[in-house]
């Protein structure tokens, strides 16, 4: 059914407010800090670099106090979170090296929250605000639960803390609040706006049972709220030293500084780079189970002078499904490539970075939907699809400067893998769990250098894949394998990095199965795109084997190591679905690699050689791809790879040897 | 002055742009490749990395579409995309920049 404007949402529907516009609605109803221009100009340059750099360690202590205390495998060892430090109205001064894409709109949810809770009820010191609401801000589907503190120096709010996890179930009708069979919100975990859970230093225990009711596991969840209380306790006890050893408006100044620092540096690298515009697409195949729709995110990046402007015009509707997602979901695309194509060495302060970025796009298409739409899934897919396009994009402008190229990067695994686990564990308690193997995903090729094999993703640094052990220890289920894939990465004259595949079944739970939820697109077409001929990489490929031998394999003492070597009736999985595992069924998901850059048959042969002996490329893929004919002992065949070379180089092209069209 | 747009092409002060690898003339300022060869084929020949046909999960038509340098052949931009729409993928340098 379509969506149906909600009378009243319009209240929620946030978009970036301005300092002056905050603290005009704000008033009188809180005293917000300030410092004046003579402050930040009397810094020394010393001073200035201590406490910068006293705030990027905040955010690391942040992460590290969260991580110790979450009792979460997607936040203690897959990084599945961010924290970041933001001046009195919301402007992020520092955000963590964790999943940048989280921390993209805290400024929005922190401005909304002063213009609509300063009044009512009010914000004080030891007060905390959570927010799962992608239309305010704070993340990018309601999994991402942000919670967000007001830090007082002498009666003046002075700055916020704030921290943002993905929660692993928050309610909805599908286990992991990833609903696949969603047409909008209102199949999925409810939104909640910025709510006061935590009042004078106390969780206020009538919010918290409110929060915690809708979750199929609302201990763990319980759990990963006190670590982001005690996130952002440490950040306040640090910022609360620094304000004492240095004075509270020093350390205001260098906030400034930082975000006009971040802004000053960014227009100067911009103003190397020449003026021009780049048009990108990225897709989406399937908006729910059952769909077999192709969705589209179009951009058009305008550099002029020292100005960036991103303009979506072209972009699909929203859709009934769980793929769309909010103005925060666009924004939270955009920031974490401007980090690390743009920003490696300038700060990353997104308050002073957004100054230099103008951003046009239409309420009511994919990555800026109006509510009710399905957002269930917005992190990874079309928050994920708009960090695709804008990678294509950049990428386009750097290519065209000699020296800033070799920053660039091709796609990375272009979108995620998504597969859950849910139902009764090993120890007879109920689990809910997100399986984070594709933190490993292939980076994009370069300029100059082959994509990392599994090195990660681009918008989560510090992201990292769990061990086997890690998720077999805590979950009912065995692995078979965890490998890289040979071919997943795009071919070119530089090879995107290869993704690569996990292989388990369920085991040792009371129930004998598990529960399934898969939300894995890029099977239609393969979404991490090449760049200047590179080919994009492979597509996601999921395979569930029903009734195998596999425990007869066990009692054998073989461990299968091929689909091919574990019977049952196979099912290619489609995007999104929804199903029970039985004790003897097999699942296997392959995520993707990055993009390849170049021409591939300008490879070096020899290069092609060794990624067969490695695995990264099978024999097929170097004679059909590269046009590398090898010898038995895998070298490089010069003289055939010449003459095949130069054959394939017509035929891919559509023409025979006389340079006629083949179809002609 | 010329300026390498990436690593195929190159664009001259007269707005012209050549392919790097054999200065054949490929396009202009406003459409770098639009006297390149484009050819679109089934998604499975890109290769293995393809695991399977498309038509598996999506009803509209995807190719792989491939635009070469007319001379040299030299592969310049490669996507697998609905067949049925149009590349959205286009750059435009402003000239002299």
């Amino acid at each position: 059914m379509p969506v149906i404007p909600v009378a009243g949402s319009e209240e929620f529907a946030n978009l970036p407010t301005s300092p002056a516009e905050t603290r005009r609605i704000v008033g009188t109803a809180v005293k917000l800090h300030e410092v004046g221009q003579s402050v930040i100009d009397a810094l020394d340059p010393l001073t200035y670099e201590v406490i910068r750099h006293r705030l990027t360690s905040i955010t690391e202590e942040m992460g590290e106090a969260l991580k110790r205390m979450s009792g979460s495998v997607v936040v203690t060892d897959c990084n599945d979170f961010d924290a970041a430090i933001m001046d009195e109205v919301g402007d992020v001064v520092q955000v963590g090296l964790y999943n940048t894409e989280l921390a993209a709109s805290l400024d929005m949810a922190v401005s909304w929250t002063l213009r609509h809770r300063a009044a009512r009820p009010g914000i004080a010191p030891g007060d905390m605000f959570l927010c799962n609401d992608p239309w305010v801000g704070g993340g990018l589907h309601q999994n991402d639960v942000s919670l967000f503190a007001p830090l007082f120096i002498d009666g003046e709010l002075f700055a916020w803390t704030g921290a943002v996890a993905h929660q692993v179930d928050l309610g909805g009708v599908s286990p992991g609040s990833w609903s696949v069979a969603a047409t909008d919100v209102f199949w999925e975990s409810v939104p909640t706006p910025p709510v006061k859970i935590v009042e004078n230093g106390e969780i206020r225990d009538d919010i918290e049972d409110m929060y915690l009711r809708r979750s199929r596991v609302p201990k763990l969840v319980a759990l990963d709220l006190r670590a982001k209380i005690g996130a952002n306790n440490v950040a306040h006890e640090r910022l609360h030293a620094l304000c004492e050893k240095y004075g509270a408006a020093t350390v205001k100044a260098v906030m400034r500084r930082v975000l006009k620092d971040a802004e000053t540096r960014l227009r100067a690298k911009l103003s190397e780079l020449p003026d021009g515009s780049w048009t990108s697409v990225a897709h989406q195949d399937s908006a729910r189970s059952g769909d077999r729709g192709i969705y589209k995110i179009v951009c058009t990046l305008t550099k002029t002078r020292d100005t960036l402007t991103f303009d979506f015009t072209g972009t699909d509707p929203q859709v009934d499904g769980l793929i769309n997602c909010t103005y925060a979901g666009l924004r939270g695309g955009i920031m974490p490539v401007l980090l690390t194509t743009l920003c490696g060495d300038i700060p990353w302060a997104p308050g002073g970075l957004y100054r230099c970025v103008e951003i046009i796009s239409e309420p009511g298409t994919i990555n800026n939907c109006t509510f009710p739409s399905g957002i269930g899934k917005a992190s990874v897919a079309s928050a994920w699809a708009t960090t695709n396009v804008v990678t294509e994009c950049l990428a386009g402008l750097l290519d065209a400067h000699p020296e800033h190229r070799k920053r660039l990067m091709s796609v990375c695994c272009g979108t995620w893998d998504f597969a859950l686990l849910a139902g009764v564990d090993q120890r007879g308690g109920g689990f809910v769990t997100m399986l984070c193997d594709s933190m490993a995903g292939g980076l994009g090729a370069r300029t100059h250098s082959d994509g990392v094999d599994t090195g990660g993703l681009a918008c989560i640094p510090m992201g990292r894949v769990a061990d086997v052990e890690m998720n077999e220890f805590s979950f009912p289920m065995l692995y078979l394998w965890r490998r890289e894939e040979a071919d997943s990465g795009g071919p070119g004259r530089f090879r995107g990095g290869v993704g690569a595949s996990s292989c388990f079944i369920p085991y040792d739970s009371p129930l004998g199965g598990v529960h399934l939820v898969v939300s894995a697109p890029g099977k239609a077409l393969p979404l991490a795109g090449g760049l200047a001929g590179g080919l994009p990489a492979g597509t996601q490929h999921d395979v569930l084997l029903r009734s195998t031998s596999v425990h007869e394999d066990f009692a054998a003492g073989r461990i299968p190591a091929l689909l091919s070597e574990l019977g049952g009736e196979a099912e290619v999985i489609p995007s999104h679905h929804e199903t029970d595992l039985g004790s003897a069924d097999v699942y296997f998901t392959h995520w993707q690699g990055g993009g390849g850059y170049g021409d591939p048959l300008l490879r070096e042969p020899g290069a092609v050689a060794a990624d067969v002996i490695a695995h990264k490329v099978s024999v097929t893929g170097a004679h059909d791809v590269y046009g590398v004919v090898l010898a038995s002992d895998g070298t490089v065949d010069q003289d055939a790879t010449t003459s095949h070379r130069s054959a394939l180089r017509l035929s891919r092209a559509g023409l025979d040897s006389d340079r006629q069209e083949v179809n002609a | 002055m010329s300026l390498f747009i990436d690593d195929n092409l190159e664009q001259h002060s007269d707005g012209s742009v050549t392919c790097r690898h054999c200065s054949h003339l490929v396009g202009d300022a406003a459409a770098p490749m639009n006297a390149a060869r484009v050819t679109e084929t089934a998604p499975r020949t890109a290769g293995p990395s393809v695991r399977e046909d498309a038509a598996l999960f999506a009803d509209r038509p995807i190719v792989f579409r491939r635009t070469f340098c007319p001379e040299c052949l030299t592969l310049l931009q490669a996507e697998i995309v609905p067949g049925d729409e149009v590349s959205s993928r286009h750059r435009s340098l402003i000239v002299g920049a």
